[in-house]
């Protein structure tokens, strides 16, 4: 029996020792076979492509569409000669610039250049008469329910918070309205310190994509360029740029309710040298 | 769940109601269902600004001053002056604002309209008016009164009116260039100093060519220059009096004095002085002609040129091996070297808006550049065979500089003024009688 486990042992054994001798030197040349390189490239691309899903919490109620008849806002003066003529005649003298006209590239509302389609805009509350804690109730209820997030998403925190805050519903018309305006805004790449000249301006669109009225520069904007003639001269160009570009095409007229009203950051910073 | 909560308690405790609203106020908040889209444009395009100048109203003269102002913001690179043949009203009064949309079919983005009037004393009266197109609002009106033989300097007012009031910088149109004139054959050149407006109309010879004449520079009044010249063998500096035509020599050195520029209040001129093949940087006062040595080195300090705050001096200066670009304090302390690129740089001169450095580069080519007073930012804004000696114009926006071509053979060669804008587009050649160089811009004429 002993003979027999030792004859048993010593035959494992060899053929142990014998298949290592043959595997062991075929290991190496495996290894050493060419694998094919897979070129990868790294880029970043955050900044175009950080799509994130966005959870957009359902109104309480549809905005009910209501035309609302466009402002009228009183038509802009012609200048009379007395506001603008000045300079009592002097030979060969330089003559005083008048009275500056009332600034209305910028500031003031005009009517629009074409009959605006109107604006739609969410149906007021009808007031309540008396607070009825059933009738709050009843709204709860009638509220669409949540959409849930997708499972293990990053969820962006609203649908338009702050500037590049990318989200799957607006790159699409960010595209779009980028591709039209880069070729109507003239740069004013002159200035001594370009790159510091940015400028905010508030568009309003109907629905066929003209203005449906003057675009407006926000308050920061508008109180730079009253005191800084470069940044006038920018808020200008970022204006006429907007005016020039009308009407703005490629924006799908089913979301029209993302980009009825755009606030445009024109930054020149880019377009200049060092 | 915890607003049914707080609705259910208002129920049974009526209360509280009160309560619940400011509640509900608070947790009902939505973020707006029209939250404007927010776009940033970082991509445009530097073209010129199309806008329409009708010939001003009435006289042989509104078409001549239309033209001019055409020319002028042509020029200039920013504007294009929209095709007359293409307009669709024709302006009657320039006291009724104009049809915008008319214009708008043309794709005019400005629109300039004026009308000459000759006034019972013989003066022809100039008015004018600037219109937005889009903004459909008057953005400036003006009047200007004169001599009719002056219409042209009108011309340039208007034009420079239009260029402050759409760029915000002043405009640059009513200057003058003084420059050297070269004439004659390449081994007799004859040189004369002369002046001419900054289109390159009413050009004045100011000397008769008997001496050579070299690096012409106006003081701020535009109504002295300052300028080396030859005159009996002795390279020294001297000053011309555009008023007066009279010219004097600048101090009395006995060595070869060049290279002058005035300080920015126009009180002394600081240029180079030559010492036994040393030259150094002076500073004199000239109204008591007394001067102050400012650079003490072995090595060649020339071409120096005032901050506009006449604070700090730019020249060039080999003391470092090569021809390189220092600044200095006005007292000639601090100097530190702030051009480090290829090749040698030399000429540099300050902005008078004070944010740039324009110098000449010398490599296998010659190009004008731009860097800031640090040293940094350096762009090299043209290349040539010669390009070289730039100048700036008063609102610092514009250079000129000469460009000499490579002589081939027989034909070809000579020297011209040219012009380019800041951002390096723009480049264009300034008309000049015969051949010019050494372009100096006026500041704006008082």
């Amino acid at each position: 029996m002993l003979k027999r486990s030792f004859i048993v042992s010593g035959t494992l054994h060899a053929v142990i020792i014998a298949a290592a001798s043959f595997a062991w030197p075929h290991a190496f040349e495996l290894s050493e076979e060419p694998s094919d390189i897979i070129p990868v490239e790294l880029m970043t691309v955050a900044d175009v492509t950080n799509v994130r899903p966005t959870v957009i919490e359902q109104p309480p109620e549809p905005p009910a569409p209501e035309a609302l008849p466009p402002p009228e806002p009183p038509a802009p003066p012609p200048p009379s000669p007395e506001e603008v003529e000045i300079a009592p005649p002097e030979p060969e003298q330089k003559p005083e610039p008048p009275p500056e006209p009332p600034k209305q590239v910028v500031e003031a509302a005009k009517p629009p250049p074409k009959p605006p389609v109107p604006r739609q805009r969410p149906k007021p509350e009808p007031p309540q008469p008396q607070f009825s804690v059933d009738s709050v109730l009843a709204l709860l209820d009638s509220r669409t329910p949540k959409p849930p997030a997708p499972p293990q998403a990053q969820v962006a925190e609203t649908a338009t918070k702050g500037l590049g805050a990318q989200n799957a519903s607006t790159l699409d018309l960010r595209d779009a309205l980028l591709s039209q305006i880069r070729d109507c805004w003239n740069v004013p790449v002159g200035a001594p310190t370009p790159e510091k000249l940015i400028v905010q301006v508030r568009v309003f669109l109907a629905r066929d994509g003209s203005l449906a009225q003057p675009p407006l520069l926000e308050p920061q904007t508008r109180a730079a360029a009253a005191s800084n003639p470069y940044m006038r001269t920018a808020a200008e160009a970022a204006l006429r740029a907007v005016n020039v570009c009308e009407p703005y095409k490629l924006l799908p007229v089913d979301r029209y309710d993302s980009w009825r009203e755009i606030v445009m950051t024109f930054d020149p910073s880019r377009m200049v040298g060092p | 769940m915890y607003l049914r909560h707080l609705l259910s308690t208002a129920k049974r405790r009526p209360f509280g109601r009160l309560l619940v609203l400011a509640a509900v106020a608070i947790l009902g908040l939505e973020p707006s269902a029209y939250a404007a889209l927010q776009v940033r444009v970082d991509q445009g395009v530097t073209e010129p600004i199309p806008i329409a100048i009708p010939d001003f109203i009435a006289s042989p003269e509104g078409r001549d001053i239309a033209s001019v102002v055409r020319a002028d913001l042509e020029r200039s690179g920013l504007f294009r002056s929209v095709n007359p043949a293409s307009f669709i009203e024709k302006v009657a009064d320039i006291n009724v604002p104009p049809r915008f949309g008319d214009w708008r079919t043309i794709q005019a983005q400005g629109l300039v309209t004026g009308q000459t009037t000759m006034q019972p004393d013989g003066r022809l009266r100039v008015d004018f008016r600037l219109w937005d197109i889009f903004g459909e609002s008057q953005m400036i009106g003006l009047q200007y009164t004169t001599t009719p033989e002056n219409w042209r300097r009108i011309a340039h007012l208007v034009s420079d009116s239009i260029y402050e009031r759409i760029t915000g910088e002043k405009g640059y149109f009513d200057t003058r260039i003084v420059f050297i004139s070269e004439s004659g054959p390449a081994l007799n050149r004859r040189k004369r100093l002369a002046v001419m407006d900054q289109d390159g109309a009413n050009p004045v010879f100011l000397t008769q060519g008997d001496y050579l004449v070299l690096t012409p520079r106006f003081n701020p009044t535009a109504q002295m220059i300052a300028y080396m010249s030859y005159i009996q063998e002795r390279p020294r500096v001297y000053l011309f009096d555009l008023e007066t035509g009279r010219q004097e020599v600048l101090g009395n050195f006995p060595n070869m004095t060049f290279s002058p520029r005035f300080s920015p209040d126009g009180k002394s001129v600081v240029m180079a002085l030559e010492t036994n093949g040393n030259s150094d940087i002076y500073l004199m006062d000239l109204a008591t002609r007394t001067s102050k040595r400012l650079t003490n080195d072995p090595a060649i300090d020339t071409a120096p040129s005032f901050s506009p705050d006449g604070q700090q001096i730019t020249f060039e200066s080999n003391r470092g091996g090569s021809q390189q670009i220092y600044v200095m304090n006005a007292d000639g302390t601090a100097v530190r070297r702030i051009s480090f690129g290829q090749g040698r740089s030399g000429t540099p001169v300050w902005s008078p808006r004070g944010d740039l450095i324009a110098f000449t580069r010398i490599g296998s080519d010659f190009h004008v550049g731009v860097m800031r007073p640090d040293g940094s930012g350096e762009r090299l804004l043209t290349s040539g065979w010669q390009d070289e000696g730039p100048t700036w114009a008063p609102n610092g926006r514009v250079l000129m500089f000469t460009r000499t071509l490579e002589s081939r053979g027989a034909s070809g060669g000579g020297s011209q003024i040219w012009s380019v804008d800041i951002t390096g587009r723009n480049e264009r050649r300034v008309l000049s009688p015969g051949d010019a160089s050494d372009p100096a811009w006026s500041p704006l004429i008082q």
